[in-house]
């Protein structure tokens, strides 16, 4: 099990269980419940919650781990809360390696940097995109025109994150 | 990091010395490549035939499926989960009904459930065939393409009964199913069993023996059942890599264990193997027809609720309330309680799974969903390495990834 001041909160909704961890120290929290036999990482994702009034949140970006011990079966749902421009965690790709992939899928539609990862560049979207699409604050609908003088202004834009 | 040619360049000179003598080449394969069962950009390493390295580039078919559901609302958001796995569009649908279902703490009626087994099963066969026809026909075995596509075209009749569209059928909904099964549709199911394991037979009968077949596929792409775990493989991959490992059995859904059936595993851990297991995963997914059609219950396919689902249309003459209700559902939709949840369903490539989180609007904050083919592809490189050129197409076609379910 994990230990208890790695856990920030934990509970069960519609019947998944999940538990939330410092951002800083996922990946103590990872490899002991790999040691504990959750040995499948499922998904690796984030969800932007930016004004989602509905409920408390600690932070503006949320890194969810869904984890599977195949001999049980049992799955838990990790999380970590980050913030910050552009918004930071420790790579996971080492413990669980179908996270490479997932970290790098992340980083192109969320613009959120896995640290010590070893190729994090777009796998989804063009290389010379600009922007992160599934961001809350980029528009559906709002490309422009391609080949267009305005395309061309926004192709050429500085790159923030 | 390779240095990529640009997808026009085919072939660039590294200047590593290979272990022939000769010198290691970069070779772009596709993404315009029949074999390549989509749009799937390989960059290639060669030591003369042989596969040092290899990069899958995607992404060619991304259409922003994440994206475009969180500005639909939760019933429109159906017809979108069709589209990114599009070889097996009901079993996507039911993942993601699933999930909404769970967040609001409904049970779809008995029927409904039955019905829904009947068409995912229906849908493995057909993404099945589909692998075995192009499959074959990539390696050499022409005639395999003409025999699954005349079965895969009778499932298609089946989805047109029941759903009235042949592939994207959007049949199973949050709250049920789109209408109840038409008795034509039950009696085709009904001969479509009868003929089935008839023609699975003739299919073992063009490959299971098959010299070339064989040699094309037996020891090629080895894939452990460590290596499987290690990667994440879910599906055929897994369970021809000798891990018998089915959500249909270990997390059922969809009363799935009420079902006899059995997990199809091969302890082959190659291309062989993969095929010997959609083979047998045929043949079980006959068997659960079988047993679903005798035991479909009657009685609704729908939950009772009127904040969810759309009233009868003869209601609509006669109720204010139903009116108010039908109104309410088509201007604004139903809310789903704050929260997340994610279900997983075994589709014909693996663990095809749906991530949902609600703020308690009429429209997903996110939706993620989590296809087999993005996380089975990874292990390409495994399987590649030290093989031919030519094998790569064999170990492409056996891995069955949709570049729809890839790049979503």
């Amino acid at each position: 099990m994990i230990a208890d001041d790695l856990v920030i909160e934990k509970g069960v909704t519609a019947r998944d269980e999940w538990v939330t961890v410092p951002a800083d120290r996922v990946r103590d929290a990872l490899s002991t419940l790999k040691t504990d036999g959750y040995r499948l990482l499922v998904f690796l994702t984030c969800v932007d919650h930016l004004i989602d009034s509905s409920r408390e949140f600690p932070g503006r970006y949320e890194i969810v781990y869904q984890l599977r011990d195949l001999e049980k079966p049992a799955n838990i749902r990790v999380r970590a809360f980050i913030d910050g421009d552009p918004p930071r965690i420790d790579s996971v790709h080492d413990i669980f390696p179908p996270a490479n992939w997932e970290e790098r899928e992340t980083y192109d539609m969320f613009g959120v940097v896995f640290a010590g990862h070893p190729g994090l560049t777009r796998i989804l979207m063009p290389d010379d995109w600009v922007g992160h699409p599934l961001r809350r604050d980029y528009p559906v609908g709002g490309e422009v025109v391609e080949f267009s003088e305005e395309h061309e202004i926004w192709q050429t834009a500085p790159e923030e994150a | 990091m390779i240095k990529s040619p640009s997808p026009g360049v085919t072939v660039t000179r590294t200047g590593e010395q290979g272990a022939f003598g000769g010198e290691l080449l970069t070779v772009n394969f596709g993404p315009h490549h029949p074999s390549t069962h989509g749009v799937l950009r390989l960059i290639v390493d060669l030591d003369g035939e042989q596969i040092k390295r290899v990069v899958p580039v995607i992404g060619y078919l991304h259409t922003g499926i994440e994206k475009q559901m969180e500005a639909l609302r939760w019933q429109q958001g159906v017809v979108v989960t069709d589209r990114h796995d599009y070889l097996s569009p009901p079993i996507n649908n039911l993942a993601y009904a699933l999930a909404v279902e769970r967040l609001m703490g409904v049970e779809v009626p008995p029927r409904a459930q039955v019905l829904r087994v009947i068409m995912s099963e229906l849908t493995r066969l057909a993404s099945h065939l589909v692998w075995m026809g192009t499959s074959g026909l990539e390696l050499g075995a022409m005639s395999m393409l003409m025999y699954c596509f005349r079965e895969r075209d009778t499932i298609m009749d089946m989805n047109e009964e029941i759903s009235g569209f042949r592939m994207h059928t959007s049949y199973i909904r949050p709250g049920g199913v789109m209408a109840d099964s038409t008795p034509r549709f039950l009696e085709m199911l009904d001969q479509f069993i009868r003929d089935m394991p008839g023609h699975i037979d003739e299919y073992e009968d063009l490959l299971t023996m098959n010299p070339i077949w064989r040699s094309r596929t037996i020891g090629i792409g080895r894939l452990t059942p460590e290596d499987a775990k290690v990667l994440g493989a879910t599906g055929p991959m897994l369970r021809g890599s000798g891990v018998a490992w089915d959500l249909r059995k270990s997390i059922p859904y969809s009363g799935y264990e009420n079902y006899d059936f059995e997990i199809a595993v091969s302890n082959d851990c190659d291309c062989y193997g993969r095929y010997l297991v959609r083979i047998k995963e045929m043949r079980e997914a006959v068997k659960i027809l079988r047993q679903a059609l005798d035991k479909i219950p009657d009685g609704p396919v729908n939950v009772d609720d009127r904040k969810m689902l759309p009233p009868p249309r003869e209601e609509l003459e006669t109720s204010m309330e139903a009116v108010i209700h039908h109104f309410k559902l088509f201007t604004e939709g139903y809310s789903v309680p704050p929260g997340d949840v994610y279900v997983a369903v075994e589709s014909g490539r693996g663990e095809n799974g749906c991530y949902i989180v609600s703020d308690g609007t009429h429209k997903p904050r996110r939706v993620k969903f989590r296809s087999a083919s993005f996380v089975n592809l990874q292990a390409l490189e495994r399987m590649a390495l030290n093989h031919m050129v030519a094998d790569l197409i064999a170990i492409i076609g056996t891995a069955d990834a949709v570049l729809g379910d890839v790049d979503r």
